[in-house]
């Protein structure tokens, strides 16, 4: 996803860091957690510094927009599979009782 | 096989199942699908809240019915195409496309923007912004 530009205040070439914008768009969308709008503030530092020819900046722009992404991508994951592992087991549990009570109970 | 086509496959994989899951279970029917932790911590609307069944609507064609669950998901749907077409081609077919608009500042603000509006909108408890609560 890097691409190769010279900002302008710089006389040497350095590449362009990635941004993780579109991962961070898409946790925040689907991963439903807040922390993926941190990560989106940082992936549009990335730009600006970028722009500005500030090469340091938009590097560790860079690496908090990732750690941030994938804290959401982790915890939004760990959350869906707890969820879903929790809904399987307890429907599996609460659907017992039919083993021992036909008719109904609980 | 290079990790990078480990990625993409397992990627493409991914997607490729989660849009038959969301083709043929309406989420807002099965109750297997996972619920939002800011809103269920909370009670308010985070916004990616309804993503799932807008995702379900757009796999229908139903667009008004997808906007009215997430109308930030349906806007960052032709983006977020865009971004796998780029990835996909890069790695494989190795074909590089122009993606210069996630490298633009206004951009990038634009979407942070619209984000903390919509996240604002949705919770407010007025008639007018109703519609866009999921």
């Amino acid at each position: 996803m890097e691409q190769h530009e010279v900002p302008a205040s710089e006389g040497i070439w350095s590449p362009r860091p990635k941004n993780w914008l579109v991962e961070s768009i898409l946790v925040t969308i689907f991963c439903c957690l807040p922390f993926g709008i941190v990560g989106i503030i940082y992936a549009a530092q990335v730009n600006t510094k970028f722009d500005l020819g500030d090469y340091l900046g938009a590097t560790r722009m860079a690496r908090d927009a990732r750690k941030w992404t994938l804290i959401s991508l982790i915890v939004g994951g760990g959350w869906i599979i707890l969820l879903l592992g929790f809904g399987l087991f307890s429907s599996f549990f609460f659907g017992m009782h039919h083993w021992f009570w036909p008719q109904g109970g609980f | 096989m290079k990790p990078i086509q480990i990625k993409t496959t397992v990627l493409t994989l991914g997607v490729v199942g989660a849009s038959l899951v969301y083709f043929f279970f309406n989420p807002s029917r099965y109750p297997f699908f996972p619920k939002c932790p800011f809103f269920t911590l909370t009670g308010f609307y985070c916004p990616g809240c309804g993503s799932q069944r807008a995702f379900h609507a757009l796999l229908h064609g139903q667009l008004v019915q997808a906007a009215g669950f997430n109308l930030l998901a349906i806007l960052a749907f032709p983006f977020l195409a865009y971004a796998a077409l780029v990835y996909f081609m890069k790695h494989v077919f190795g074909i590089f496309l122009r993606q210069e608009i996630f490298y633009r500042p206004w951009f990038s603000w634009t979407v942070l923007g619209f984000v903390l509006l919509f996240w604002v909108l949705r919770n407010l408890p007025f008639v007018c912004f109703a519609w866009m609560a999921p």
